[in-house]
């Protein structure tokens, strides 16, 4: 990111100043800030759901800057991996359905829907969910949706994992699982890892923590575990 | 978006919404039921109007009439006949496939004989007119034909000499052919009804009157002066037709048109009352008679004018019910999926996040609602069939068997049935497009903010 500035419609408060970023591939960045200090904006350019903003910003080489929509949706879809504090889990839908909710849009395909089944049973059992598959999701506890929408993000094997406040709803307890989680996917693969949180225990997971104050990036710490 | 994709996503917003769906879904099943009741009860009406009551695959027209009336006497001002250059413009009117001219007989004629049949020789002044064979060659096949110029005279004594469709003439003492006639349904109801009790005579069988010959002398009259040298043939009556003159005797018009010009005037044998035209379909009918009215002339049988009207009529003001359903249909779709789209707004910015393009969430919400449009369309038939079953019912129960009337007063054509469900899916596809074009629009991040 390069001088990246965000103003939303309306308001008179920049809420990203300038802001100057850069994330190297298997990297585990997090940023943290107070509630309202750009996190969740700062995620959304990033992950391509916001596309107002001023400055450059570039994505494995490529920008997102004035990309057609349907450009902008299959980077959505094929590169970036998103988690929300609240899950965003669709209540209708099976476990399975919404994990492999991605798939339905991946232009590319990925195969037919037994084999789309198989994939499913194996990031569910990867975030610890073997055999939730069938359940609607509306019966999942609070942990376990997370753990539901990880395995959404994860499904087409992306190479970037924006989590906003993966924990921010959950116990410490639950919350710490999570965040091993996240941190045995990142450490397991060549999966980049941007976390927006208040989360100590997930700013101490990331190998750089970045911190957003007034609107402005600055660099907290280098040195994760 | 995949289709199998799709197809599930659609499955599963449908279970999800059914309450809201079903909501918008009663008006469309009300409105198309009512579309297809009334549309197929209209195509009833008409085939029965146009194929029974005023058979509209042929028109009448004449020269228009502009008479004036003295007292007892009605001057005719307007032209009488139509000329050649006439026949000709409504040849080329689009929807008209044949014209076939029609000649008065314009000297008096006299029939005598019948003793065979009514047990005395009766004579009676006769009105004939010529009409073209052709237009009777489907209902009376080869019978009805012209005869004189290919026949060849030979000498006999008797009418067993000359073949099953020749007489002898004796005083002449040659062969010459009977010359075929038709009469109206009317002449045989007029002496059925009337006549044959005044004469005390034997009832006629339409069926059976085929075959039944007679003496006609053109030129020869009871009231006028008589030409020197009528003609005298022997017709036979080969059939009954709706298209004979009505109060007289049809002849071919090749044998009207000789005896005009032999007895009246070479001119008398060019000038036609009248012609038949032969529509290619009962849709051509209004624009036919509409043509034929712009060229200055007009629709003798003012009932199939009246039935082209009544049928436009009847089509518009259906054709009316059905843009009022679209519109009724397009607004409560597109009302219900307003609301649909605020309460998903969420999940909407959830598959838009997840890789669904702007397109893809307009399918959607569209094809949603031509779902519903098509599960309501097809209630809607069912509706409308069993409406029109229970009124058929009422009317078989209820109504006197009225002259014409149909074992049902539907036509639920396949292809109208079909129609009504592609409008209800169309209607709401079409109520569909504002909402879907606004969940689509803006950035994911605000449907996930609920902005």
């Amino acid at each position: 990111m390069t001088g990246v500035r965000k103003r939303y419609p309306g308001s008179g408060v920049e809420v990203l100043r300038g802001i100057d970023l850069e994330v190297a591939a298997g990297e585990f960045a997090s940023v943290v800030g107070r509630s309202g200090s750009g996190k969740t904006t700062l995620l959304n350019l990033i992950g391509g759901l916001d596309t107002s903003f001023e400055g450059e910003l570039e994505v494995g080489g490529g920008s997102l800057r004035g990309l057609p929509d349907a450009e902008l949706a299959a980077y959505r879809n094929r590169k970036v991996g998103l988690v929300f504090q609240d899950s965003q889990l669709l209540d209708h839908l099976s476990c399975a359905d919404n994990v492999a909710l991605a798939a339905h849009f991946d232009r590319g395909g990925r195969g037919d829907r037994a084999r789309l089944r198989r994939r499913a049973d194996e990031v569910l059992e990867a975030v610890g969910l073997g055999g939730a598959a069938g359940r609607r999701a509306s019966t999942l506890s609070g942990g376990e949706r997370q753990r539901v929408a990880l395995a959404r993000a994860l499904f087409l094997e992306p190479e970037l994992l924006l989590c906003d406040e993966p924990t921010g709803n959950l116990d410490a307890e639950t919350g710490a699982a999570v965040v091993d989680l996240i941190a045995g996917l990142h450490a397991a693969g060549r999966l980049t890892v941007v976390a927006a949180t208040h989360d100590d225990a997930i700013a101490a997971a990331g190998s750089r923590v970045l911190e957003l104050r007034d609107g402005v990036l600055h660099e907290a710490a280098r040195e994760g575990r | 978006m995949t289709p199998g994709g799709m197809a599930r996503l659609v499955a599963a917003d449908l279970r999800r919404h059914w309450r809201h769906f079903a909501m918008a879904a009663v008006g469309i099943v009300l409105g198309v039921a009512a579309l297809a009741f009334f549309l197929a009860l209209g195509l009833q009406v008409r085939r029965v109007l146009l194929e029974q009551v005023f058979p509209a695959d042929r028109l009448e027209v004449a020269p228009r009439s502009a008479d004036l009336d003295l007292l007892a006497i009605r001057l005719p001002l307007g032209r009488d006949a139509l000329e050649a250059d006439d026949l000709g413009r409504l040849a080329e009117i689009e929807g008209v496939l044949a014209v076939r001219p029609r000649m008065r007989l314009t000297v008096p004629a006299l029939a005598v004989g019948g003793a065979a049949v009514f047990g005395a020789g009766l004579q009676s002044e006769v009105v004939a007119d010529g009409i073209d064979p052709e237009l009777l060659s489907g209902e009376l096949g080869g019978a009805f034909r012209e005869v004189s110029e290919s026949f060849v005279e030979r000498p006999c004594s008797r009418d067993g000499e000359c073949g099953p469709d020749a007489y002898c003439a004796v005083s002449a003492g040659i062969c010459r052919p009977y010359l075929p006639a038709v009469v109206s349904p009317q002449v045989v109801e007029l002496y059925n009804g009337a006549l044959r009790r005044a004469y005390r005579l034997p009832k006629l069988n339409p069926d059976a009157i085929a075959g039944l010959s007679f003496e006609l002398i053109i030129g020869a009259s009871s009231f006028a002066p008589s030409s020197t040298d009528p003609l005298r043939e022997r017709v036979r009556l080969v059939g009954v037709s709706e298209w004979a003159i009505p109060l007289g005797l049809s002849l071919p018009l090749g044998e009207v048109r000789r005896a005009n010009r032999r007895l009246d005037s070479p001119a008398a044998g060019e000038r036609f009352h009248s012609a038949i035209l032969e529509i290619a379909s009962k849709d051509a009918l209004p624009g036919v008679v509409a043509a034929v009215e712009a060229s200055g002339l007009e629709v003798s049988d003012r009932g199939a004018g009246r039935a082209a009207l009544l049928t436009a009529v009847i089509t518009a003001a259906l054709a009316l019910v059905g843009v009022v359903l679209v519109a009724v249909s397009s607004a409560h779709i597109m009302h219900v999926l307003w609301l649909v789209v605020l309460v998903r707004r969420r999940e909407l910015g959830v598959l838009r996040a997840v890789g669904a393009r702007r397109r893809d969430i307009r399918a959607l919400l569209v094809l949603e609602a031509a779902v519903v449009g098509a599960v309501a369309g097809l209630l809607g038939v069912v509706a409308a069939l069993a409406a029109g079953a229970a009124a058929d019912a009422f009317a078989g129960a209820r109504f006197p068997d009225l002259p014409f009337k149909p074992d049902s007063f539907f036509a639920f054509e396949p292809a109208l049935l079909a129609a009504v469900v592609a409008l209800a899916v169309g209607a709401c596809a079409l109520g569909a497009l504002a909402p879907a074009r606004r969940a689509a629009a803006g950035d994911p991040a605000d449907a996930l903010a609920g902005r």
